[in-house]
C-alpha cells in the first residue's frame, strides 16, 4: 500500500530537520501550530467535496461522541435538506479520549482533554440531551428515558461502549470514558496505588498515583523491588494500545526521577501476544526488553482486594491431552488457576461491553456489539439501521482513527440508500492507527487493518519509534479530531 | 524550523487527505493464493470436529468434552469474527480469544498446508450448512 508519493519532498524536509533541532525550540514553535493545522484541514477536503444530495429522510443518531458527532457533521455537508436528530445525555461527550493517556502520563492538564457537546452541535442538526433506553427498530423509533418517543426513517447507532469495572470482584461501576457519573468507580479507584486511565477523573488521578509511586520508591530501601502492575482484558477495547502507553509513560517517569532501579514493572494480559500484526509485535517486544519490562501472558485480572493490595488473576493455559492422528498434533485442554499478587501499584484496564441498552435490544447481538456488515457498516438484519465506532462488531477497529476512515463511508452508504440506489458504494478496511506512546518524545505509529499487515501512511519503517509521531501525537491528533472530525472536515 | 512545522502540518494533512482518497476501498486479505478450496479443507479437517453438515460432534472425548460445536446456526457475521479471531490469535492486541484451542487447531490446520481465507471460509459454511437461511 503506497499512497505517499504526493509530498515526498516536505517529508525528507521534516525527517531531516527532525534530528538537528532543539527539541525546546520546536515544541515552542508547535504551540501555534493547532490553529494552522485545523486551517490546513479545511483547505485539503475542500477540494474533494462532493455535490451535495437532494435526498429527503429523517436520519436519528444515537450517541453523540466522536462517531456520532463527527457523522452529524458530515451529513449536513452532503445533504442539502437535512433532518438530523442527535441524542446523547452527556454534556461533555466530544471530550478527547485519546488525550487521556497523555493526562495519565503527567504530559497535559486534565483541562487539555475537555470539550463540550453543545458547543459542537452542527447548526441545524437537533440535540436531545437524554439517553436512549428502547430501539424498536420493527417500528422504526427509539424511546430515551424521558419517554420521549422519537421516529426514525435512518437510524445510526454511536452509542460507543461502557467501562464494565464491576466485572473485577473488589470493584463497582459501569460507566462511559467522558462522563462525571463515575463515583462507583472511584470508591475504589484513582487512590490507594488502583489507577486506571480509561476515564477522565481517572487519567489524572492516574498522575497523582504515578507521582505517589516516585516518592515512594524514593523512600524505599531494601532488596525488594516495589511492583507496578499493568492489565490488559480479556474483552475487545477501545485503543489496544493504552495498557502499554500507560506503561512506558511510567516506566519514563520513573526514569527521569532516577528511581526505575526500585520498581518492577509488569504487563498482565489476557492474551499471549503484544499486537496482532507480527512486525508490530516483535518491535514491542524489544522495546519491552530494552527497557526491563518483565510480562507474564494469559493473566486475566478477576479481582482485587485493595485493603490488603492484593490482585487475583486467572492464569490459563493449554494441556496436552490425546495424539489427534488426523491433525497430526495433540488434541489441547483448557486449564486455569487463580494467581495472587502483590502490588504497590496497578493500572487497571477494565473489561469493555456495549451498553445494555443496546446488547439487550432487537439490533443487539448474543456478544452485545452492533452486528453490522463489517465493510459497509449496515445492520446484519435492519437495513434501514447502520452503526459505527467502539459499538459495532467488527474486527480490530475501536479508535478514533477507524472512526475517522468509517464516518465517511457510513454516510456514503446511508445517502446512497437514501436515493434509491440498490448498491451500497463505500466499503471499510479495517484501518486502525495506534500511535503506541513509548516514551516521553518518541512514538510507533502503528497503522494496520484486515489484512494483518503494517499498513503506513508514510515513507517510513513503521516499526521505529520516533519523535516526529510524537509531535503529531501530542500536537496535531487532537486539533485534527476536534477541529477537523467533529465539523466533517478531516 | 518555520520549514518543520510546515512540514508537520503537511504530514497531518496528507494523513488525512489519505485517509480521504482510500475510505471507500475494501482491503481485502493479501492476495494469497491457497492450496485447496473450502469444501477441501473443511472436509479433510474440519469435519472431524465441526461435523459433515456443520452440526458438531457431540461426541466426547477422553476429556469428556465434545469434539466440536455446531457452526450451523451461526450469522455470517459470526463466523466471520470468529473465524478472523482464530486466524490472527486475537482481535485486539493484547486481549487474546475465547478460542484458544481451536487457535491451536488452527496452526496444525496451517502447518498440514490447509489453510484458508477467513471470509471466504466462513461464506462457505454459512451457504453450505446454516440451517436458519
Ligand atoms: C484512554 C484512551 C486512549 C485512547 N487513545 C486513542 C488513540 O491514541 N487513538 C485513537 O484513535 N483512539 C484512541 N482512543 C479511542 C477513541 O477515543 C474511541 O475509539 C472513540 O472515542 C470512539 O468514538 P465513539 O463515538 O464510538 O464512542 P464515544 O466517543 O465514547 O461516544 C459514545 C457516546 O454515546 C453516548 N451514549 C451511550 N449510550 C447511549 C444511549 N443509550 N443513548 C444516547 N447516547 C448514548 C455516550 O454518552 C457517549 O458520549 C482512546 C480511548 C481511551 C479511553
Ligand atoms: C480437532 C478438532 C477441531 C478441528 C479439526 C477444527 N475445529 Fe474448530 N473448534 C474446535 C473446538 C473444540 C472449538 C471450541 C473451542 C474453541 O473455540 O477454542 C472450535 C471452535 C471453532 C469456531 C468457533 C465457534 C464459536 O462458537 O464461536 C469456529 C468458527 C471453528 N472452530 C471453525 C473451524 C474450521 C473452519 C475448521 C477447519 C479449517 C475447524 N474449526 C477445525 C475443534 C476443532
Amino acid at each position: 500500500m503506497t499512497h505517499y508519493n504526493a509530498n515526498d519532498e516536505l517529508l525528507e524536509t521534516l525527517i531531516e530537520h527532525q534530528n538537528e533541532m532543539s527539541r525546546r525550540d520546536a515544541l515552542k514553535f508547535m504551540a501555534i501550530s493547532p490553529v494552522a493545522a485545523a486551517t490546513l484541514i479545511g483547505t485539503t477536503t475542500a477540494a474533494t467535496e462532493a455535490i451535495a444530495s437532494d435526498a429527503k429522510g429523517k436520519i436519528v443518531i444515537v450517541g453523540g461522541g466522536l462517531a456520532g458527532m463527527s457523522t452529524a457533521a458530515l451529513f449536513t455537508r452532503k445533504l442539502s435538506n437535512p433532518d438530523i436528530t442527535v441524542i446523547e445525555p452527556d454534556p461533555k461527550s466530544v471530550s478527547y479520549q485519546p488525550g487521556q493517556t497523555l493526562v495519565g502520563g503527567g504530559v497535559w492538564d486534565a483541562a487539555d482533554i475537555v470539550y463540550n457537546r453543545d458547543d459542537f452541535v452542527p447548526s441545524g442538526v437537533t440535540l436531545i440531551k437524554d439517553k436512549v433506553v428502547t430501539f424498536d427498530p420493527e417500528n422504526n423509533k427509539v424511546v430515551t428515558a424521558g419517554g420521549l418517543e422519537v421516529a426514525y426513517d435512518y437510524l445510526i447507532v454511536a452509542t460507543g461502549l461502557v467501562l464494565d469495572y464491576a466485572a473485577i470482584k473488589g470493584l463497582d461501576g459501569v460507566i462511559t470514558s467522558s462522563s462525571d457519573d463515575n463515583q462507583a468507580v472511584k470508591a475504589k479507584v484513582g487512590k490507594n496505588g488502583v489507577y486506571s486511565i480509561y476515564f477522565a477523573d481517572g487519567a489524572a488521578d492516574t498522575w497523582k498515583g504515578i507521582q505517589e509511586l516516585i516518592a515512594q520508591a524514593k523512600a524505599h530501601k531494601g532488596p525488594e523491588k516495589l511492583q507496578a502492575l499493568f492489565t490488559h482484558p480479556s474483552t475487545a477495547i477501545k485503543c489496544g494500545g493504552a495498557p502499554k502507553k500507560i506503561m512506558y509513560l511510567a516506566h519514563a517517569r520513573l526514569e527521569e526521577a532516577g528511581v526505575r532501579d526500585k520498581v518492577e514493572l509488569t504487563f498482565l494480559p489476557n492474551g499471549n501476544n503484544m499486537f496482532g500484526v507480527k512486525e508490530y509485535h516483535d518491535a514491542i517486544l524489544e522495546q519491552f526488553k530494552t527497557r526491563g519490562f518483565k510480562w507474564l501472558y494469559k493473566h486475566n485480572l478477576i479481582g482485587i482486594d485493595t485493603d490488603t493490595k492484593v490482585a487475583t488473576f486467572m492464569k490459563h493455559w493449554l494441556e496436552k491431552g490425546e495424539w489427534d492422528p488426523i491433525l497430526e498434533e495433540y488434541e489441547m485442554n483448557l486449564r486455569s488457576e487463580n494467581v495472587d499478587m502483590k502490588y504497590d501499584f496497578i493500572h487497571i484496564t477494565p473489561p469493555m461491553k456495549a451498553p445494555s441498552e443496546v446488547a439487550n435490544s432487537p439490533v443487539g447481538s448474543g456478544k452485545g456489539w452492533l452486528p453490522v456488515v463489517k465493510e459497509t457498516l449496515q445492520h446484519v438484519k435492519y437495513k434501514n439501521v447502520f452503526g459505527l465506532g467502539d459499538i459495532v462488531a467488527v474486527p480490530m477497529g475501536k479508535t478514533g482513527g477507524s472512526v475517522r476512515k468509517q464516518y465517511k463511508v457510513l454516510v456514503d452508504n446511508v445517502v446512497a440508500a437514501m436515493e434509491g440506489k440498490k448498491e451500497l458504494p463505500a466499503a471499510y478496511g479495517g484501518y486502525t492507527v495506534c500511535p503506541l506512546i513509548t516514551g516521553l518524545g518518541t512514538v510507533m505509529l502503528a497503522e494496520f487493518d484486515w489484512s494483518n499487515k503494517p499498513t503506513p501512511s508514510f515513507p517510513l519503517d513503521p516499526t521505529q519509534e520516533r519523535w516526529i509521531w510524537w509531535m503529531l501525537k501530542t500536537k496535531a491528533l487532537k486539533p485534527m479530531t476536534v477541529y477537523g472530525m467533529l465539523s466533517g472536515r478531516a | 524550523m518555520i520549514k518543520l512545522s510546515i512540514s508537520l502540518l503537511a504530514a497531518t494533512a496528507l494523513l488525512m487527505f489519505n485517509a480521504c482518497s482510500d475510505s471507500s476501498q475494501t482491503k481485502k486479505e493479501e492476495a494469497t493464493t491457497y492450496k485447496y478450496n473450502n469444501a477441501q479443507v473443511y472436509e479433510n479437517m474440519c469435519v472431524n470436529c465441526h461435523g459433515k453438515q456443520g452440526e458438531g460432534v457431540a461426541e466426547l472425548d477422553k476429556n469428556g468434552k465434545p469434539k466440536g460445536p455446531a457452526l450451523n446456526k451461526q450469522e455470517i457475521y459470526e463466523l466471520k469474527l470468529a473465524i478472523t479471531d482464530i486466524k490472527n490469535g486475537g482481535l485486539n492486541q493484547s486481549s487474546g480469544t475465547d478460542h484458544e484451542i481451536m487457535e491451536h487447531n488452527y496452526k496444525a490446520i496451517k502447518k498440514k498446508g490447509m489453510d484458508y481465507d477467513t471470509d471466504s471460509m466462513a461464506e462457505y459454511i454459512y451457504n453450505t450448512f446454516n440451517i436458519n437461511k
